[in-house]
């Protein structure tokens, strides 16, 4: 087992609130682990703390066992690493296609200004997650919430990433489209992606974990597989209250 | 978004240019200035929305940038003799250099106060231009006798056509490729562009020192076209909206929009001027421009664009 992730002892306070409270723990490669807690649980700020986009008071973030505290989001993401969003936020004014053209683009000015679009690997992307080609140059106010989170996930892709961070996938998704998802993910698997996937819907949750790490109030709660997890005492204290 | 570059919109802009340069043969002495202006202006929209109506940071200081490449060129030129083929360029430099002073405040803050600093850059220069070494800068009396590079309103006019034609075209050619998509996605969602693995801080230098680079060769060759400076004018909260106002009402975000709205203000001020003398022309043409980006925020590059499309929409 190599470990491609590690996170050890993270601090991150917001104010007087202790958003995340000594977290420590590790992803291996091509595992896929859920992240589970009540509302408020301080899910999301880890993965805002992974991206660089909030920074940690202390402690330590790896990946590949490189440092990745000290490094701008962009970096990050060069590393291999990227994140969806709870509230998927598209670029509004571009369609479909130009919005997974983002994160496409290299990382040079001169590259951007001199070298063509990459429509036809944009297209593929699109396809490979379910997005239908009608739908590419729509607008994303046009498109269903199943379709947004197909689009977040179609431009989290475009970057390569090796590891990727799902923020409720499944949120305002129907059956059909949370099965269509899942579906993708688990082809992603097969070739390797490693998965951190928060999701308050558990019954989804579960058939695409090896694992679950549970966390309430930022702090670590256990860990194991789901069962087990669910099983904890304290986690059915803080999850469901009894 | 993607659209290449096409025959068809080289033609139309051949043909714009072109159709231009024919006006002096149509209009009078008295409009072709006008339409000098205007094109001054379209620069200045142009400078203004590659740094703010692309990436969102509202600046408010534009004026403080045209100022700096104004004042390099004629202080060199005017106070040291030296040639416009040197001092025009070096005013360019200079105004990029400051375009990045600019910028610092970007790295920092948005919106509202990124809007105040800027405005904040704008008066200090005005203060500063009075106070220190007012035997260069002429103090608030300005500088006059700068050296003018036309004769006449028919070569003042090709020249500003030919600045603004070429600064056209760059701007839009560069707008076109991924840099355009990617400035525009700052401005939509800064987070998801760094997100995506791109440098949102050397994005945003980038068209901060383009867009200050383009001030500043508007501001020195205009300087050079009027013949003086005069800092009341320069930098006056009135130019500043009227630069603003052009970009906004014909349209963010595009290069035809800011000409567009340039044109619109400049024969919209020149036309109510025998009735309205004073500055309530400015409270008539805001008003004017409130109602019009209130009606389509997007700009008259939108309404044209709606229009073309229902009739062609009628005509299929
Ligand atoms: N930028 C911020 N500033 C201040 N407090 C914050 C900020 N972001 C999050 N918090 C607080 O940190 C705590 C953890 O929030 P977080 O969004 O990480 O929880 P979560 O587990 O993702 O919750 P949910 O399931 O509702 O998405 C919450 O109390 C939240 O109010
Ligand atoms: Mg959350």
């Amino acid at each position: 087992m190599t470990v491609i992730l590690e996170l050890e002892h993270v601090v991150k306070r917001f104010g007087g609130l202790v958003a995340t409270n000594d977290m420590s723990f590790e992803v291996a490669k091509g595992e896929s682990v859920g992240l589970i807690g009540p509302n408020g649980a301080g899910k999301t700020t880890i993965f805002s703390l992974i991206m660089g986009e909030h920074k940690a008071d202390s402690g330590s973030i790896r990946l590949h066992g490189e440092e990745l505290t000290k490094l701008a989001t962009h970096k990050r993401i060069r590393r291999g690493v990227a994140r969806t969003y709870q509230v998927p936020r598209p670029f509004a004014d571009m369609d479909v296609l130009a919005n997974i053209e983002v994160g496409l683009m290299p990382d040079s000015i001169m590259a951007m200004i001199f070298t063509a679009p990459a429509d036809e690997e944009a297209r593929a992307i699109a396809r490979s997650v379910g997005l239908n080609d009608a739908d590419l140059h729509r607008d994303p106010a046009e498109l269903s919430m199943g379709d947004l989170r197909k689009l977040e996930l179609a431009r989290t892709l475009a970057t390569k990433p090796e590891v990727m961070l799902l923020d409720e996938v499944f949120a305002g998704l129907t059956a059909g489209e949370i099965e269509q998802i899942s579906g993708l993910l688990n082809e992603k698997r097969q070739e390797g992606m490693t998965y951190v996937i928060v999701s308050h819907d558990l019954r989804s949750l579960e058939p695409l974990i090896d694992r679950a790490i549970a966390m309430t109030q930022g702090t670590f709660v256990c860990q194991g597989d789901y069962a087990t997890v669910m099983s904890d005492e304290a986690v059915r204290m803080a999850y469901l209250g009894h | 978004m993607s659209t290449q570059i096409t025959w068809k919109h080289l033609a139309l802009w051949a043909l714009f240019l072109g159709g231009m340069a024919l006006l002096p043969m149509l209009v009078g002495k008295g409009t072709l200035r006008t339409i000098i202006f205007a094109n001054y202006l379209a620069i200045f929209a142009m400078s203004w929305d590659v740094l703010s109506g692309r990436t969102g940071y509202i600046s408010f200081g534009h004026p403080f940038l045209i100022g700096i490449g104004a004042y390099t060129t004629a202080i060199l030129s005017y106070r040291f003799d030296v040639p416009v083929g040197i001092s025009i360029p070096v005013a360019v430099i200079v105004t990029m250099a400051a375009g990045t002073l600019f910028f610092l405040p970007a790295l920092r803050i948005k919106g509202t106060y990124f809007a105040l600093v800027t405005l904040a850059f704008m008066e200090l220069m005005y203060q500063l231009v009075q106070v220190i070494r007012p035997d260069l800068t002429g103090g608030t009396r300005g500088i006059s006798g700068v050296q003018t590079l036309t004769r006449g309103a028919v070569n003042g006019y090709y020249l500003s056509l030919a600045l603004m034609g070429v600064i056209a075209i760059s701007l839009w050619a560069m707008m076109k490729t991924r840099l355009g998509t990617a400035l525009s996605a700052i401005g939509m969602n800064e987070e998801a562009v760094e997100g995506s693995g791109l440098n949102t801080t050397k994005l945003k230098l980038f068209a901060f020192m383009v867009g200050a680079g383009v001030a500043g060769i508007g501001g020195a060759f205009y300087v050079h076209y009027l013949g003086s400076i005069a800092p009341r004018a320069l930098f006056d909260i009135n130019f500043l909206f009227t630069i603003i106002v052009a970009a906004l009402i014909g349209g963010a975000s595009t290069i035809i929009g800011p000409m567009a709205g340039a044109f619109f203000l400049t024969f919209l001020l020149e036309y109510l001027r025998p009735f309205l003398p004073g500055a309530e022309r400015y409270f008539i043409y805001g008003s004017i421009a409130l109602i019009l980006y209130m009606y389509e925020p997007k700009g008259l590059y939108e309404i044209l664009r709606k229009a073309r499309e229902r009739l062609t929409g009628a005509n299929a």
